[in-house]
Order: C-alpha cells, then structure tokens, then sequence
C-alpha cells in the first residue's frame, strides 16, 4: 500500500473537489453507479495488469469486450439458446481467445502489441459481421440473469447503499489474483518472467507457459467484463461497443502502478488506478464542467497525479537511503 | 494486380487528386446537369450506385434494406457502406468508391461543412446527392430525408404536452457535429420551449438555459460509447434531482435512458421523449414509462435515394425534387399505435439482415 500514497491522494483529493464543489457526489445512488463502474473497469484492469506483469501488452480487449457482449443477447434472443448453454460458451471462447494470443506469442514468437492488435480488428469484424451491424439487446428480457450485474445486495446497518452485485466478481477476482502474485509460485513466476524473460527461463521457470496463462486470464476477465458490460447497459453496438475499453484497463493498471516493463503488478494499485479514472469522468459531470472538456481534465489530473506519484516515491527512497547512511 | 490495373488506379488516384483544385460549387451542379443531359442520349446501362451511411447502427440496416429493393426492381448495381469509424473512415470509403468508378452516390455526410472536398470530388466524377444529413453548400443535386429541424420539433412538442407547467429538461445525444444533430437539437428545443418556426435559430447548446419555466439542465454527447452514454444520464440525475424529462436525441440514448430509469426505481417518474425505433423504447411505449417516440423512414431514405439516381443515370432531370429537397416527413409514435408500427418495423429489419 505504502508505494500507493501518491495515487491514494489525488484519489481521495478527486473526491474531496467534486464532494466540496459538486452537487449529490455523497449521495447513496451516486456512490453506487461509482462502485458499480469501478467494479467493471476494475475487472478488465486487472486482466491487462497480469499481461503488463509478465512483460506483454493486450490491445484486443475492448474488441473481446464487443465480442462477448453482442455475443450473449445475440444467442440468447435471436436464437433463443439457454443462458446455461451461453455463459459457459462465451467464457470457453474468451479462454480460446486468450490461449490463442498466448501461443502466437510464445510458440511463433510473434509480437504482443501485433498479436492483439489484430486481435482487435478480428473480433470487431467477427461481431459486426455476425450480427449484420445490428444493435443486440435483450428487449425487456432476462431481467435475473441481468441481476448478476444490475443487482443491488443490502448491507446490514445501510438503507440506502445497497452494495452493487458486480462488485462481488471484483472483489473474489482481486483476492484471487492477490494471492497467486504474492503467494504461489506461479504468482513469483508470472513476476520473474516479466522482469527478465531470458533470465527466467534458464532458471527453469516455464515462461512460455506462464506467458500463455497470462493471456488466457485476460481474455477470460475481458470475457466476464464484456458479459458483465452487456447485463448492465442492455443492449450494444457492434461497431462502438468497447471500443478503447483496452486503453482505459491499461491507463487504470499503469496509473495503478503496473511497470509496462513487467515485473510489477498491483491488484490494490490498478483498482484505486480504476476508481481514480471512474470518479475524475463523475465530477466533470457533478462539477458542472461542460463535457467537451472532459478528456483534457482526465489527462492533466492523471499526468499531475502520475508525476506526483513519482516525486513522493523520489523523495522516499532518498530518505530510506539517507536513515540508511546514518 | 496486374500492371495494367495497377496503373489504372493510380491514374484515377492521381486524376481525383487533381481535382483537388476543385471548381466552385455551381459549376459542379451545372457539370452534372450537363451529364445527366448527355444520359438522355445515351441512358446508362445496368448503373452502379452507392448508399453510403454515417455510421453503424439498425437504422441503417434497414435503409440498406430499401436501397438494395430499390436496386433489384430498377436493374442497377448497389454498393452500401457503413463507415464504422466516423469521419476519416466515411472519407476513405467515398474516394474508394469513387476509384472504383462510382456512377452515383447518395450519403449523409458526418461533418459537411469539413467535407466539402471530398463531396466536391465525388460530384466531379459521379452524381452527388445527400441523405439522411443534408449539405445544402455542397454540390449535391438533392437531398432526400426528413427535415431534422420539423422532427426534433416534434420531439419538443410531446415534451412540453407532457409537461404543460415547466420544469428542468436534459438533452442526451451521440454527437452535435453533423448538421442533422444540431437542426433537431434546436429543433426539439424550439419545440419544447414554445417558440415560432425558425430553422436557422442557433442556441448555445455548451450552456443551461433557462425560458418559458423550462430550464435545460444541459446536453450531453458520448461519442457512441454506450456506457458512457449511460454514465451520463445516471450523472446528470444525480446532479439535477428535479429532473422531470429527458430526451434522447439518437437512438440509442432513448434506450439507454429506458434502461437507467428502471435500474433506478425511476421508471415513469421522470418523462421520457424518445427518438427513433429502439426495441425498449418500444416497450416503454406499451408500458406507459416512454411518452412516444418520433421516427424516420430509413427504408424510404435507401429505397428513393437509388430510385432518383437511378432515374438521374436515365437522363430524367426532372427526377430532381422541386426545392432539391424531398421530404420524407417523420412520425410521432404513441401507446396508440405502437404495436403496428413495430410489426412493420420487424418485417422491414429482417429484409434488411438477409439482404447481406
């Protein structure tokens, strides 16, 4: 947490501004929409951090966010399949996608940046061509099956904040992940490998492997992220549906403090990096900010966050070296 | 690619780009008059034409629909393009079609005040006219749509009857860049606020303003990114909690709109005055929680777009409109007549998906 404080700050000084200024930002449905986005974010974020931890890149996200999510309205209303037949599909074909991209970049030696990015031009065809550019909805239907992410779960002791189901997923996969990083020797590896593949490999550590893992996670939390998305917005467009969704889990997991060298993954860092993103577009619209310049107050709040970050580490380590002197 | 064919492309490449140094706009219109003349001489045989949309969205399949009917009852050759990634991509898609020798095209330009170049080479080498989105300054023969001023208008008309005394009003829309955005913006604003027939009225849409006891809270664009879209609306309710209606302008905002007030316990509390056809706005119809719904005729925009070039490709000047502009008027959709407008609408989408 301690390497967090810098990003822990503009978060909470993000908040403060648009609590103090703005207009409702306290309130229980603003703060569930929040935690809400967060969650969904946050679950595609983590997907890339373990890509960007290994040393590789995933830039077909967004496109598999489209896939998955056209995808399940499309079987399940226009050809009437059964969600226990749909679920367990998309997220096997998510798995293939991310095994897929492994073994072109680990058995053919292919380039992760080329892999995936023709990975997000493949999967957008294949859904703009599947469903003839139609938009794909559910139409009023599948109302419980939406409730795994339009859900709200009371919490004991709060009225009105009713804790958003998608926040669950979240919550087990960060644990999850948290724990194979810094408990498992796949975690030590997956680390290992993005610090120095070469290195890593002579020492006897499967990289190819745990390279390949690597993507198979992405694509599968990119998958339940898409499943999710399309439960909470109902319906989608092929052609827009995701579309940059890779470039903001990657901004989030970088912010968060994942090294785009690899070797250094945060699951805490790349959900603050998430929630920061999340309530930076919430308080242009709070704050009464016109929303033509909500690109350029996310960019100049995440760049003074970021150099922040990096003066307050600076100013760290100088003093950890100084006491050490001493 | 053979050598020749090779040279053959960069030949017409290179004659496009001199074109660049274009003629002024009349003498284009005049140019493809005098070509439209020579047509009567010599009628084009078997023509290839082109419908090309702004976008990627159902109403364009079904306009595709109509397009390729059109088509198939005339004997000419349709080419439809959906650009999916906005301007640059509608660009590259219109010189594509003009290499390849393009007799006629029918397009709603995205930006037409920015395009004007490309719109100028295509009336140099085929027939220009506009669909959907007009341009009147370029050199387009005619334009065939409904007047987005009149639509949006009655869009604000079902508001301001639903909400007689006042009150605070937000705006939701893909994006106010091309020129049908803005008419029915100032169109439904117009219509809500009362206010005389006035298509060349231009309201500052950056700010809230206040008039005739309603207050337009705000506008709202998302750049088609649907959970953004979404966002918005969720932000701007719990910025304005008197808010008592929306509009949203494309489709896809009335839907989303649809979807937010019932996720949040707000279903038929705050009014909802929708544009275009979404399957939930339908719904919402039937249900009471959506005032009604004001569409536009896509199959007719593809279907009279290729019936005018074709007849144009004859030598039939007189297929031109009067005004240059053929108006295919837009409809108000209520709980009344919900049910068979959307049988219709299904049977019109489904020509449109198997004609792929």
């Amino acid at each position: 947490m301690r390497k967090h404080w810098g990003l822990l700050g503009l978060f909470l000084l993000v908040c403060m501004v648009t609590a103090l200024c703005g207009t409702n930002f306290l309130t229980a449905y603003n703060l569930m929409n929040l935690v809400q986005r967060t969650a969904l974010f946050s679950i595609l974020a983590l997907g890339v951090g373990i890509v960007i931890g290994t040393g590789g890149i995933d830039l077909s996200l967004g496109s598999v966010v489209c896939l998955v999510g056209i995808a399940v309205p499309w079987l399940l209303i226009e050809h009437g399949w059964s969600p226990w037949a749909v679920v367990p599909i998309v997220m096997a074909g998510s798995a293939f996608i991310g095994l897929a991209h492994g073994l072109l970049i680990t058995r053919l030696r292919l380039q992760p940046f080329l892999v995936t990015l023709c990975g997000l031009l493949l999967y957008r065809g294949i859904a703009r061509w599947m469903t003839g550019d139609q938009s794909q909805g559910f139409q009023g239907g599948f109302a419980e099956l939406r409730e795994i992410a339009v859900g709200r779960i009371p919490l004991p002791g709060l009225d009105t904040f009713r804790l958003p189901a998608t926040a669950i997923p979240l919550i087990a996969l960060a644990v999850v992940v948290a724990l194979v990083l810094s408990r498992t020797i796949w975690g030590r590896w997956l680390l290992a490998t993005g610090s120095n593949e070469a290195a890593a490999r002579y020492s006897g550590i499967p990289t190819g492997r745990i390279i390949t893992g690597a993507y198979v996670a992405c694509s599968l939390l990119a998958g339940l992220g898409g499943m999710l998305f399309i439960f909470d917005v109902g319906s989608a467009q092929p052609s827009d549906f995701g579309n940059f969704y890779e470039l903001y889990a990657i901004a989030a997991a970088v912010l968060g403090g994942c090294s785009l060298r690899g070797g250094s993954v945060s699951v805490v860092g790349i959900v603050l990096g998430t929630a920061t993103l999340q309530v930076l577009r919430n308080s242009i619209i709070l704050l009464g900010l016109g929303s033509q310049l909500e690109f350029a107050v996310i960019g100049a709040v995440l760049l003074a966050g970021v150099a922040a970050d990096e003066l307050v580490r600076r100013w760290h380590g100088a003093r950890l070296e100084r006491r050490s002197a001493l | 690619m053979t050598i020749q064919r090779t040279v053959a492309v960069l030949a017409a490449a290179l004659s496009i780009m001199a074109t660049m140094a274009l003629a002024p706009v009349a003498d284009l219109v005049a140019a493809q008059k005098e070509r439209i003349r020579g047509y009567a001489a010599k009628p084009l045989e078997r023509p290839h034409l082109s419908f090309v949309s702004n976008g990627v969205a159902d109403f364009w399949t079904i306009a595709k629909a109509g397009s390729l009917a059109a088509g198939k009852e005339l004997g000419c050759e349709v080419t439809v393009v959906f650009p999916g990634a906005g301007l640059s991509d509608q660009k590259r898609m219109l010189e594509d079609l003009v290499i390849r020798g393009i007799d006629g095209v029918s397009v709603s330009p995205i930006d037409p005040k920015n395009q004007t170049e490309v719109l100028d080479q295509i009336a140099e080498h085929a027939l220009l006219i506009t669909n959907d989105s007009d341009a009147p300054a370029s050199p387009r023969l005619c334009y065939i749509g409904m007047d987005n001023y009149l639509a949006g208008r009655q869009c604000g008309e079902l508001a301001r009857k639903a909400l007689p005394e006042g009150g605070e009003v937000a705006i939701f829309i893909g994006r106010l860049e091309q020129d049908n955005a803005k008419r029915r913006w100032q169109g439904f604003v117009d219509g809500l606020l009362g206010r005389s027939v006035d298509a060349e009225r231009r309201d500052d849409h950056t700010k809230p303003f206040h008039e005739a006891g309603y207050t337009i809270v705000g506008t709202w664009t998302d750049s088609f990114d649907r959970a953004k879209a979404k966002a918005n609306i969720e932000d701007v309710m719990t910025r304005h909690p008197n808010l008592a209606l929306v509009t949203g302008l494309f489709e896809y905002n009335s839907v989303l709109a649809v979807e937010v007030f019932r996720q949040a316990g707000r279903a038929g509390k705050i009014k909802i005055a929708a544009f275009d056809e979404g399957a939930e706005v339908l719904v919402g119809i039937r249900e009471g929680i959506v005032l009604g719904t004001v569409v536009q005729d896509p199959y007719g925009y593809g279907y009279e777009s290729i019936k005018v070039l074709h007849a144009l490709t004859q030598g039939k000047l007189d297929a031109i409109p009067e005004g240059g502009i053929m108006n295919i008027p837009a409809r108000t959709i209520t709980k009344d007549d919900v049910d068979a407008f959307w049988s219709d609408l299904k049977a019109k989408l489904a020509a449109g998906s198997s004609a792929r």
